[in-house]
């Protein structure tokens, strides 16, 4: 392969400009003729029996078209990706806020809404479980008939007493993290149309078109062939579209009336229904060696996955996996447990579990760090696992190990470097300055043990562009773009002649999800496969048609030539074809050029006996560092500066990687510092933005992104993935900053001023109240 | 503001991107609504109705406003300006090559209005300093970008606008196929490496 021109240019997203002018359609902006509006009855209680539903009323509201219950429910009433425990419609009880009962359609947004009001429900209320420790125990009234404990991982390696007893150095502390929302700016917004032979499809933006796809057919009991999912574009997702939210409601209201039926979530109804980032309660207790060599980690984790399983468990095995960081941890007693509460739902989310163990580990790590008196990135790059050091969890780290080199980047940047210097400058008297570096690495797909696959299509089109079809969809992350520029450096041609088809269960092949970091690196592999079929079709093609031998068929850009043809430049143009000329050719024979391409996932040398989906054997890894400033009088925190230095393998597109970086270290900025849904009694207290606070451009750092390369043989040009880890160490970089000003340490985020302040009284003696 | 009882319907005339229109609506619709649904300018976005994200924000007579706050009634006889209108005769606004060049856009649901409160803060502000810029758009949140590459877009195209002179609001390169589809440091490289071959 030549050297590619596109990989690794900064390239232009190819969806911008239908993205800057309004022309882009989402969901929320279709529109089909007679078409009706959805809505969704939820719950009146976080948990209550339901005795009896009423529908008469409402049916009886003149413009109402259909009212659905569980009894129209023709499949399995229930869905959910690992286990299908939530119910579509709910008939016995309900569980949480968004529990939907009852579904409408109508003539209008109005006449739906009435129809709602209308429909009666008789409850029997039950005791709210809204604590994850006490529904652990036997006592606890029951979320689900099989008790409250929906998963438990516990792994062991080592012996941890025996290093916490050698040990020069034990820290044990409880760190608690927030219920962080996705705040994705598009609510879960679509259209489902049905076709007089009864073949529906539903418009919804989603994380992965065949798996809802799947979930839609065995609820309605239909052949899945029947059933189309168009998932791209998607006006944001982070995880929270990664379950099924309203594709199945919409196919029922279709499937019912025979019409095309739209439903759009208010931000209030999505906040309250939609997934949310797990709350977790972290006892760790990590030792280490007089010389720094870190020796054991102990860790209990309590996650509170709410009302329903959703990716609860895999979530907190994944919290287990990453709750030793990128470090050699010969020592370990890792026990994780996922809690059925009523308190809403919680489920996927950008860093899957990783963010909340990473913010109890980066804390530890600094202050053993400081009770030692090493140099806190000193003491992170003397435990950083090096390429074929063995993990915490017992496997080898054979691919691509970052860790290192972004430390060594963290060593050279200019808030570390003048560190003391910009401590000692404070904007006001009042303020004091800190310094904080965190690191993590990041599994990249999905683990040991579930399928993990890609999957693409190449159709050279009449005009000599390609159609390049992978249906990971565009949630925003740039995806298509980075596909596009590994086709064009594959097949030989520009950017330009890239038509991407993205999310579509009818037009590309099935090649999972936008998720787990996954995207470019499956989707890339296998546009590469699909590439190298689509050249050896171009090439017999072009043989034949110049009379050469195959072998002798060269790619140049756009077109291709005979090798061996001898100098001068009319007998070279006469033996050289151009994409388009090819397309003729085969269009003239009868002939389509169509390539597909497969691709596995390589998984790690061992997996954890008795749990899937960990550990990795590919990793992002990344570093960040964070400059703030504290206002000692109200305990605010700004973030001034942070330096972002991740490790994707090949960055695709850099700018790609820098739009990732900025908005990840955005997001976790909020986690640190203001990010909460509230929820109490089960009721959510946060249900817009008015409450719900995420940060603005007034909150946003200085921010500069340094990409350090460590390439991974088995990735598409050396491509690993990036979407999640630029999230995650960012939040216990900032509040190891804010010890780093004032000498408090944070273990229970968002640090708002609030608890800055009241922890800032707290160190000076003075009583908290006042 | 005309008086209509609840439920009723009356007809309101309105400029829309210099466009004359005449739309019925009710009491209770807002401006948001008769956009989207009225006139099918689906380019505004609603992200939360009660003025806080900002993906809504459409210019009224110039000024940058929430159109999900707006009852309908309110813009009989006022123009109004959204995203669509930004684009002229084919021609990007500067604002628009400036979002596409700094990949200023990701999901892409806020960009219409983060565009609109753009175009408003160069109009009042053809210079604005950074600080400027992010209180401009601090109205308008978005959860992809961590806003920077925004706030470059919008430096940029001030520099570019104001390099044009005034008057020059839409006059960017024309799309397609001029739109860009590398940076220009890229294309460089890339041409540097074309040549190279």
């Amino acid at each position: 392969m030549d050297e590619p021109r596109w990989v690794g240019a900064r390239v232009c997203r190819i969806d911008a400009v239908d993205k800057v002018t309004g022309r882009l359609k989402f969901m929320s902006d279709l529109s089909f003729p007679g078409m009706l509006w959805g809505a969704v009855l939820r719950s009146a209680h976080p948990h209550a029996l339901i005795k009896k539903i009423d529908t008469s009323k409402a049916e009886a509201i003149d413009g109402v078209v259909a009212v659905l219950t569980h009894k129209d429910v023709p499949g399995l009433n229930g869905f959910g990706i690992v286990i299908p425990d939530q119910p579509v419609l709910c008939f016995d009880k309900v569980r949480y806020m968004g529990d939907a009962v009852a579904l409408v359609a109508a003539t209008s947004k109005e006449k739906a809404s009435e129809a709602l009001r209308a429909i009666e429900v008789e409850y029997e209320p039950l005791p709210v479980v809204d604590d994850p420790e006490e529904a652990m125990l036997e006592s606890s009234p029951r979320v689900h008939a099989d008790g409250n404990i929906h998963h438990r991982i516990k792994v062991e390696r080592g012996d941890v007493e025996a290093a916490f007893r050698e040990a020069a150095v034990v820290v044990e502390n409880t760190y608690y993290t927030p219920r962080q929302m996705h705040a994705f700016m598009e609510t879960e917004s679509g259209v489902a149309t049905i076709d007089e032979d009864g073949n529906i499809t539903v418009w919804c933006g989603s994380q992965h078109p065949f798996r809802d796809q799947l979930q839609i057919a065995r609820a309605l009991g239909m052949n899945p062939r029947k059933i189309q999912v168009v998932s791209t574009p998607t006006g944001g997702a982070f995880g929270g579209k990664d379950e099924i939210t309203i594709q199945i409601y919409l196919a029922l209201l279709a499937l019912r009336t025979g019409r095309p039926v739209k439903i759009v979530l208010s931000r209030e109804e999505s906040v309250v229904a939609g997934m949310k980032r797990h709350p977790m309660k972290i006892r760790m207790k990590t030792a280490a060696a007089a010389d720094g060599t870190l020796l054991a980690n102990e860790v209990r984790v309590v996650a509170d996955t709410g009302a329903y399983a959703s990716l609860g468990g895999p979530v907190v095995n994944l919290a287990i996996e990453h709750s030793c960081g990128p470090y050699r941890m010969p020592n370990v007693r890792l026990e994780g447990f996922c809690v059925y509460t009523n308190n809403g739902l919680a489920g996927a989310f950008r860093g899957f579990g990783a963010n909340q163990v990473i913010f109890a580990l980066e804390t530890q790590i600094d202050m053993i760090a400081e009770r030692l008196g090493m140099d806190r990135l000193e003491f992170r790059r003397k435990n950083a696992l090096r390429q074929g050091d063995v993990a915490a969890l017992g496997h080898t780290m054979t691919a691509s190990v970052g860790a290192v080199a972004t430390l060594d980047a963290a060593s050279r940047c200019e808030i570390w470097v003048r560190r003391e210097e910009l401590k000692a400058r404070p904007s006001a008297p009042h303020k004091k300055r800190g310094v904080g570096i965190a690191t993590e690495l990041h599994g990249c797909g999905l683990g040991v043990g579930l399928p993990d696959y890609g999957a693409a299509t190449i159709e050279l089109l009449p005009d000599g562009r390609f159609a390049v079809g992978v249906s990971c969809p565009e949630i925003g992350q740039g995806n298509t773009t980075a596909f596009a520029q590994m086709a064009a450096d594959s097949l030989g041609c520009s950017v330009e002649d890239i038509v991407m088809v993205s999310g579509d269960s009818r037009y590309t092949l099935d090649s999972g999800t936008s998720t787990a970091s996954r995207s470019v690196y499956t989707g890339g592999n296998a546009i590469r496969c699909a590439a190298a079929r689509m050249r050896e079709a171009i090439a017999d093609l072009a043989a034949e048609a110049l009379g050469a031998a195959r072998e002798e068929i060269a790619f140049g850009c756009g077109n291709v030539t005979v090798r061996s043809c001898p100098a001068g430049e009319a007998t070279r143009s006469a033996r050289r074809l151009s994409f388009r000329e090819i397309a003729c050719i085969a269009e003239s024979k009868g002939r389509k050029l169509k390539a597909e391409g497969d691709f596995i996932w390589p998984v790690a040398d061992r997996g954890v006996e008795g749990y899937f989906g960990l550990p990795h054997l590919i990793y992002s890894y990344i570093t960040q560092v964070a400059l703030v400033e504290v206002n000692t009088l109200t305990g605010e925190v700004e973030v001034l500066r942070v330096v972002s230095i991740p490790d994707p393998g090949k960055a695709i597109n850099p700018v790609g990687i820098e739009a990732q970086s900025e908005g990840g270290v955005v997001m976790g900025m909020g986690y640190a510092l203001m990010e909460d849904t509230v929820i109490e009694q089960g009721i959510t207290k946060t249900p817009n933005f008015s409450t719900y606070i995420i940060p603005t451009s007034m909150d946003a750092p200085e921010i500069e992104t340094m990409i350090v390369e460590e390439l991974e043989p088995s990735g598409p040009f050396g491509a690993k993935g990036i979407g999640e880890a630029v999230c995650v160490p960012i939040t216990p970089a900032i509040t190891n900053a804010i010890h780093d000003a004032t000498g408090i340490w944070i273990t229970h985020i968002p640090a708002t001023a609030e608890r800055v302040y009241m922890a800032l009284r707290k160190q000076a003696g003075e009583p908290a109240g006042a | 503001m005309r008086e209509v009882g609840p439920g009723a319907r009356t007809t309101i005339s309105f400029k829309v991107n210099g466009g004359a229109v005449e739309v019925e609506v009710s009491a209770e619709d807002r401006l948001i609504d008769v956009l989207r649904e009225g006139l099918r300018l689906t380019g505004t976005k609603e992200g939360c109705g009660i003025g806080e994200c900002g993906a809504c924000t459409v210019l009224l007579d110039g000024k940058p406003v929430n159109s999900c706050l707006v009852p309908a009634l309110q813009v009989e006889g006022r123009e109004v300006e959204t995203v669509e209108g930004l684009a002229k005769d084919g021609r990007l606004h500067p604002l628009q090559e400036a979002f596409i060049e700094h990949t200023a856009v990701q999901c892409g649901f806020c960009t219409p209005g983060m565009l609109m409160a753009a175009a408003a803060l160069l109009r009042e502000n053809p210079d604005p300093t950074r600080e400027d810029i992010a209180r401009a758009i601090s109205g308008n949140l978005c959860r992809c970008t961590g806003y920077h590459q925004i706030m470059s877009a919008i430096e940029s195209a001030a520099r570019r606008m104001r390099a044009q002179g005034p008057g020059a609001s839409g006059a960017g390169t024309s799309e397609p196929p001029g739109a860009p589809v590398v940076s220009e440091a890229s294309r460089r490289e890339i041409h540097s490496r074309d040549s190279a071959d």
